[in-house]
């Protein structure tokens, strides 16, 4: 009789172990972090404690603090993703921001062109347009780097600028607003606008990336595409041999980081401004890539990562207002989480090891 | 169209030392991507010591110091601890851009904006620093490809294991070079106020930074192609700026996009010429039983 050899299934205990495992290391990067930024606030003169209190419940005082977060996590969320997906297969897209202000032109261009149609049209009409236009974007890099190796960074970067410019022509040429002081265009039609619940109104956007990230989520777990991500990520020649089409699967992941990227440009478009405005693109693009970064490429991760930096950013104001610490040490505590996260890798990297070492000393002795 | 080429000299400036200073790093393995914030440091670092000091020399000196400390905690994580160098590198980019904004905040705070005296013209009415720069990019070919030292160097960003093997110490030439790149990016930051603000904002460097890593690959990771590069960027920011303000005929934002259309095109057509250090961005594990 043969026996077959099956991997256990981890225990419920065993599983809270992992997990606590690969807890510790973000809460020490996160406490380090703090207490750096302490020493730098008390540097400055001010009252630590009372800057992080600000920071940290300005998101959980009242309703509006929490609509804030919410519509900053939205965008947050998307970008983070489409910066976290490619990463996965070990490509960066550095383009969410074009992606984004392209999503924001394919949405305005029907928006506008269409204003009159109903909603149950035109609405998910200039969603999926903002969606196409993002595929488009980033497409164009990911087939430059198919057809021609050219480096994705680079690419990616440099049509950020080119949609910049793509925008001030839309905006200030195509479909000025007259009335609006700078780079402004006419508002996209009624039918076009996303509908809001509760009070203070939040747009349903924040639903719609909900369910986007749960897909990402599962599918980044659960199905053959997800797997393929991840074996070509961690080892893209191991990952050609064994029959993956790794070009593709490379391919493939930057145009559905484009695709998140222009449904953010669309939900900004028909959620929060009703319109395409210069500036549009914040700072959300590297804001989502430090969410990418601290999440280490987990999907699972980024929404919870989005949500803290969202708390972070909102509050970053109230801060500087309640205890005149400048809202700039907010973006160093950002860094510094990032940065102590790395290193702790490090650190468990050694003590994984030392301790081999000494149980190995120990089986010889 | 003097008036346009003396324009572009000093708009060339900071894309060539920062261009320069990322094909050195890069060179040597090292792919720092903290461009954006390394300028930024650098404009808020040299325009606050010059005002307190009075002189432009110690401020651009000052801010190589402050690139220095930035480029040489890249280098260490990177090859003594061997962190991901794209991920350290965008991590001392926010801590980089946070610190400048801060330093100007703590030192001007919303007193009123001083501006500092633009560096001394010395010929063609054009500043020192112009020549130093240009100067700078030919010293560095004749150094990188005539050279002993400069050879160790290339060797180190092809081969490191080669290199290891015949004596060269690959973690000290990176610290080396990674340092001085990012020296480098920092005082090509400093120029900006120094040349035309007279004075700093957070937004003053304007993606400047990315653009020098988009120079490097388009001169395909050499200082004397670096050179002609950021003059074509120089001349295609100058161009845009005046297509803004006269009109040329064709809506400015579409010459304003040119120099980036053009960079994908170029290396769309320059398989040969656009290639990069064979370990760029890469960690080198001298116990690594893997070559390549």
């Amino acid at each position: 009789m043969t026996q077959t050899l099956v991997a256990a299934r981890p225990t419920a205990q065993d599983r809270v172990r992992t997990l606590l495992g690969a807890a510790i290391p973000y809460v020490l990067a996160v406490i380090g972090a703090f207490l750096v930024v302490a020493v730098i606030v008390l540097a400055l003169g001010h009252n630590p404690l009372e800057a992080f209190r600000a920071v940290l419940t300005n998101s959980f005082r009242n309703e509006t603090g929490m609509v804030q977060t919410l519509k900053k996590w939205v965008p947050l969320t998307l970008l983070a993703l489409a910066f976290a997906i490619p990463l996965g297969a070990g490509r960066f897209n550095i383009g969410g921001e074009g992606q984004l202000i392209l999503g924001a032109v394919g949405s305005v261009a029907v928006g506008i062109t269409f204003s009159e149609l109903p909603q149950v049209v035109l609405l998910p009409l200039v969603l999926i347009s903002g969606v196409l236009a993002g595929v488009v974007w980033a497409g164009i890099a990911a087939w430059l780097m198919a057809q021609f190796k050219i480096n994705e960074i680079l690419s990616t970067v440099l049509l950020n600028f080119v949609s910049f410019e793509v925008l001030d022509y839309l905006a200030s040429v195509v479909w000025p607003d007259a009335g609006a002081g700078g780079a402004v265009t006419l508002p996209i039609g009624a039918g076009a606008e996303l509908p809001t619940i509760g009070r203070p109104p939040m747009h349903v956007g924040v639903l719609l990336v909900l369910l986007v990230s749960v897909v990402a989520a599962v599918l980044a777990r659960r199905s053959v595409g997800g797997f393929e991500l991840r074996a070509v990520g961690l080892n893209e020649r191991a990952a050609r041999v064994h029959g993956v089409r790794t070009g593709r699967v490379a391919v493939v992941s930057m145009v559905v980081g484009g695709a998140l990227g222009g449904l953010a440009g669309a939900i900004e478009v028909a959620g929060v401004h009703h319109r395409m405005l210069e500036g549009i693109q914040s700072n959300f693009l590297l804001l989502g890539i430090i969410i990418g970064l601290i999440a280490r490429g987990s999907l699972t991760a980024v929404p919870f990562v989005a949500f803290g930096i969202a708390v972070l950013e909102v509050g970053a104001g109230s801060m500087q207002r309640v205890s005149g610490t400048p809202v700039e040490t907010v973006l160093i505590l950002e860094g510094l989480i990032l940065l102590f996260l790395l290193m702790s890798d490090y650190v468990t990297a050694r003590l994984r090891v030392r301790a081999a070492r000494t149980s190995a000393k120990a089986a010889l002795a | 169209m003097s008036d346009f080429l003396a324009l572009t000299v000093t708009a060339m400036v900071p894309f060539l030392l920062v261009a320069q200073g990322t094909m050195l790093s890069g060179r040597s393995g090292i792919f720092n991507v903290s461009q954006e914030g390394l300028m930024l440091l650098g404009a808020s670092v040299g325009y606050l010591v010059s005002l307190q000091l009075g002189s432009n020399v110690v401020g651009l000196l000052a801010a190589a110091v402050a690139g220095a400390v930035f480029g040489a905690a890249l280098a260490w994580a990177t090859t003594y601890l061997r962190l991901d160098q794209f991920v350290v590198g965008l991590a001392l980019f926010f801590l980089a851009g946070g610190a400048a904004s801060l330093l100007y905040r703590i030192v001007v705070g919303d007193s009123d904006v001083k501006r500092i005296h633009p560096l001394p013209k010395v010929l063609f009415d054009q500043d020192l620093l112009v020549f130093l720069a240009i100067a700078f990019s030919l010293v560095l070919w004749w150094w990188l490809y005539r050279t002993d030292a400069g050879m160790r160097l290339r060797s180190v960003g092809e081969n490191p294991k080669a290199a290891d093997s015949l004596g060269i110490n690959v973690m000290r030439t990176r610290m080396l070079a990674g340092t001085v790149g990012a020296a480098l990016m920092a005082v090509g930051g400093a120029y900006l106020p120094m040349a035309f603000a007279g004075t700093y904002a957070d937004g003053v460097v304007a993606g400047r930074g990315w653009l020098a890593i988009a120079l490097a690959f388009f001169g395909g990771w050499r200082p004397q192609f670096i050179l002609l590069g950021s003059f074509f960027f120089a001349a295609m920011d100058v161009l845009a700026q005046r297509a803004q303000v006269s009109g040329i005929g064709l809506p400015h934002q579409f010459v304003s996009m040119l120099p980036y259309v053009a960079t994908l095109v170029v290396m769309v057509f320059a398989f040969r010429w656009a290639r990069v250090p064979q370990f760029l961005g890469r960690n080198y594990d001298r116990e690594s039983r893997i070559v390549g």
